[in-house]
């Protein structure tokens, strides 16, 4: 077992937002002299614990907390509460030393210099992370080939496509051998294709240099591709930590069954089988495996007649995201 | 060995920063062109009423001319190498900060020397000029007068990163720190002796267009020793005020959200 | 009268706007106050000199009050609309059932209305302070709408400045040209009767003089020019209207060829 290399616990962080009074224009006025402010809570006493060379999804819907709890692990943000440490420095304390060993992609929002080719921003970095002269040619031809840049260094930001912008940004952060590396929604905005050569190469560069990912995504295909642990949150709190395996077999004992068959039409009067659609020769079955067990579904099909080919998946993460928010929510109500 | 590696940053992010304004090279001339347009345009007023009263509480119109000068240069410089400081209330609010504060460089220089305007190449151009035109500069006093510029650049940059500072405190704050700044330009152009009583106190203080301009003024006509200490105290002061408000700014930021590039 | 309705709207937001920017307006009104201290303490140091201008120096404070207040209460949303372009959000603006220069034009006209009686209030209380002494309540009463009538149409001049970014990259250097024109052939600071006798022509062929020296002018010499001002106002609000609507109509052909 590593050390760990992320510690936090009974992290809290609140902000302050403005509120409306009621309308009416005395309340107008009233808000337009002294406005009314409250306390939001953003992240309630988060606690877990990530250790070397993990791929870890941080996932949540808006507002969770997600981009607020990276934003304190850089050090960006002062928490209100907890304790936290990173690589072994505070990093609200330590910001510029632990600045040095972990790097960040904000989806939204760019390091490269817009108006420059993206060799000067990588050349304007090496002497913000102090590299020599030779180790970081060295690196960056590295970055270039793993990356495939070679064609895109020499034009200026602005006329990159986003998925070239993106792969520069993120061999960008990677310049000065993070041993973390932060990422808030990196595939935002992303074509299938851009998306998918992007988590190839931050699964790759993790396998490859051990750097510890920690991302945050609304997209599924991300945290599936590429991550091996999932860290939930809702409202500010840590509701499901676990393998996304067990994230998947916990919320959701459904597996996907797909059936091509010489009939036309196959019959399933199961329990816990739901027929999810049907065409001539096709069906797709959502199969509760804890009530009935995909072979006595694979075996039912079988006695209608032939099959010509079945794949058995399991449920999409979308999916089980959904249903766990959804088992949050009712258990909250009740 | 880290005041090095400080210093080949700075050089670093100048050398990066005149590469992006001067990308687009017709819109770069075309900036510094009617900048320095714009201040020729603006001094016409002193032209005017000056063609018609002579002086002023013993100022002519050469002593206004040598102020508008180095409170251009002065600004100019400021824009055209930290040109970032004009722009520090939007970074707090849209969360461009957020990059520079995570890679381990000074976020304030970073922020300040991340850009860098074309007009205030302009300004400068206009300032030096201005300084010459009125008669006080000779070939003589020159290291005199760039001190008393670069002054009133460091004044000036210490003033924005107090205003964009408010950013952290009042969101959505940048055209109210522009306008508190142009309240301060404004006063640096005015002659010193229009002002008496509590006004020439918030001149040195809240409004500190005496650092800016009228003490780097006073010390190329030529004031002694006393004046030069005034000036670089003064200055010294301002910047050690606005680093604090800076930083307490920083403790309690609360993160900016909105797209955003560099450059 | 429903797509008068529309327009009410959109003016109301803009009010609700204006509203909610505080600082902003406080900032603005505190410029002003400290800009009309600058000039009373200029004014009085000329006029110790006992040197020849055309007026008293409390008259010129006033006259600065109400130029500044035209100037300051006109919203100028050229480098707003700058944005909308550059980002292609005016693009949204198009396939909506609302003639976009309109609406804006009302967004300005709801601004205008909040921003020019808060900062009314300043430029007459500070006036007053500084020169202790208060003009002619016939003039006064003539400076409020024309006034408003002038910064209507600086605001609508800007609006033009700021559809112009469709064909220019970067129009700022227009707009500081502009911007001085106004300062200068608008008579801000001085009348324009102490220029040289060529400017004064050259003014005159422009939209500036009457927007700012035009309203102020009532305070200096009476109502001697309320009908020559008020033709010249009309004249300028509606040609610049109809070059607001060219401009926008030249745009929109810009942006369906090119999509943006």
């Amino acid at each position: 077992m590593n050390a760990p290399v992320i510690e936090l616990s009974g992290l809290t962080k609140t902000f302050r937002a403005r509120r409306a009074r009621s309308s009416g224009t005395f309340a107008r006025l009233k808000d337009f002299v002294a406005p009314i402010t409250e306390h939001v809570l953003a992240v309630d006493r988060v606690s877990f614990e990530i250790t070397a060379g993990e791929r870890v999804a941080f996932i949540g819907p808006n507002g969770a907390g997600k981009s607020t709890t990276l934003k304190v692990l850089s050090g960006i943000l002062h928490p209100d509460a907890g304790h936290v440490s990173v690589l072994g420095f505070v990093p609200w304390q330590q910001r510029q030393a632990l600045g040095y060993r972990i790097g960040t992609v904000f989806g939204q929002r760019s390091q490269l210099w817009h108006h420059l080719p993206a060799r000067d921003t990588f050349e304007l970095l090496g002497s913000v992370y102090e590299l020599p002269r030779a180790q970081h040619r060295e690196r960056l031809q590295a970055l270039t080939r793993a990356f495939d840049l070679g064609p895109l260094l020499d034009k200026p930001v602005s006329q990159l496509s986003l998925g070239e912008r993106m792969r520069a940004e993120v061999a960008a952060s990677l310049l000065h051998r993070p041993q973390i590396l932060f990422l808030d929604e990196p595939s935002i905005g992303l074509d299938v294709a851009a998306k998918s050569v992007l988590r190839d190469l931050l699964q790759r560069q993790s396998e490859q240099e051990g750097t510890t990912l920690l991302l945050t995504s609304h997209d599924t295909g991300d945290i599936e591709r590429v991550c091996q642990r999932a860290i939930v949150v809702h409202g500010g709190r840590v509701v499901w930590d676990g393998s996304l395996q067990q994230l998947r077999r916990n919320y959701l004992g459904e597996k996907r069954v797909r059936l091509w068959s010489e009939r036309e039409h196959l019959r399933f009067a199961l329990p816990g089988v739901r027929v999810l659609s049907e065409s001539p020769h096709f069906t797709q079955l959502a199969v509760q495996v804890n009530v009935t067990a995909v072979g006595a579904v694979v075996e039912h099909a079988l006695r209608q007649g032939a099959l010509s080919d079945l794949t058995i998946e399991d449920a999409p993460l979308d999916e089980v995201i959904e249903a766990f928010y959804r088992d949050t929510r009712t258990r909250q109500a009740s | 060995m880290k005041t090095l590696a400080i210093a080949r940053f700075c050089w670093a992010l100048f050398r990066t920063n005149l590469r992006s304004v001067t990308a687009l090279r017709g819109s770069f001339l075309l900036s510094m062109t009617f900048m320095a347009l714009n201040n020729t345009t603006f001094f016409v007023f002193w032209w005017l009423l000056f063609g018609r009263i002579g002086s002023l509480r013993g100022w002519h119109v050469q002593d206004v001319e040598l102020l508008f000068g180095i409170s251009a240069a002065g600004f100019g410089l400021m824009q055209a190498t930290l040109g970032g400081a004009m722009h520090l209330a939007r970074f707090v609010d849209d969360g461009s900060l957020e990059p520079m504060m995570v890679q381990p460089k000074p976020t304030l220089l970073y922020a300040l020397g991340c850009r860098s305007q074309a007009s205030g190449f302009g300004d400068m151009a206009s300032g030096f000029v201005f300084m010459i035109l009125s008669g006080y500069v000779s070939w003589s006093d020159a290291p005199r007068a760039l001190l008393c510029v670069l002054v009133s650049c460091v004044a000036f940059t210490a003033v924005c990163v107090a205003l964009g500072s408010l950013a952290f405190w009042i969101k959505k704050s940048e055209t109210l720190s522009r306008q508190l700044l142009d309240i301060v330009i404004t006063f640096s152009l005015y002659p010193e002796p229009l002002f008496d009583g509590g006004l020439k106190l918030l001149l040195f203080t809240l409004v500190p267009a005496g650092f800016v301009s009228y003490l780097p003024a006073e010390v190329v006509r030529g004031a002694g020793p006393v004046a030069l200490c005034l000036m670089l105290g003064g200055c010294a002061l301002l910047c050690a005020a606005s680093l604090r408000v800076f930083r307490a700014g920083l403790r309690r930021y609360a993160g900016g959200s909105r797209f955003g590039v560099f450059g | 009268m429903k797509p008068f309705r529309k327009y009410w709207a959109f003016a109301r937001v803009a009010c609700g706007e204006a509203r909610s920017h505080r600082g902003e307006l406080y900032a603005r009104g505190l410029f002003f106050a400290l800009i009309l201290a600058v000039f009373a303490a200029l004014w009085r140091a000329v006029g110790e000199a006992g040197l020849p201008l055309a007026a008293r120096p409390e008259r010129l404070v006033w006259y600065l009050a109400v130029t500044e207040w035209v100037l300051l209460s006109a919203p100028l949303r050229h480098l707003e609309i700058q944005e909308d372009v550059r980002r292609g959000d005016v693009a949204c603006q198009l396939c909506r059932p609302v003639a976009y220069p309109r609406a804006l034009l009302a967004q300005c006209l709801g601004m205008l209305v909040v921003r020019a009686s808060f900062l009314g209030v300043v430029a007459f209380s500070a006036a007053a302070l500084y020169t202790r002494e208060l003009p002619a309540w016939s003039a006064l009463v003539l400076v409020v709408p024309f006034g408003l009538l002038a910064a209507l149409v600086l605001a609508e001049l800007y609006l033009i400045l700021g559809l112009v970014a469709f064909w220019l990259r970067d129009a700022t250097p227009l707009y500081w040209v502009c911007g001085k024109l106004t300062f200068i052939l608008g008579g801000l600071m001085l009348p324009l009767e102490l220029y040289p006798r060529w400017l004064q022509v050259l003014a005159a062929c422009t939209p500036f003089p009457s927007l700012l020296a035009g309203p102020a002018g009532f305070l200096l010499h009476g109502a001697t020019h309320v009908g020559a001002l008020a033709l010249h106002l009309v004249f300028w609000a509606l040609a610049l209207f109809g070059i607001l609507e060219f401009v926008f109509w030249r745009a929109t052909r810009v942006l369906q060829l090119s999509g943006g």
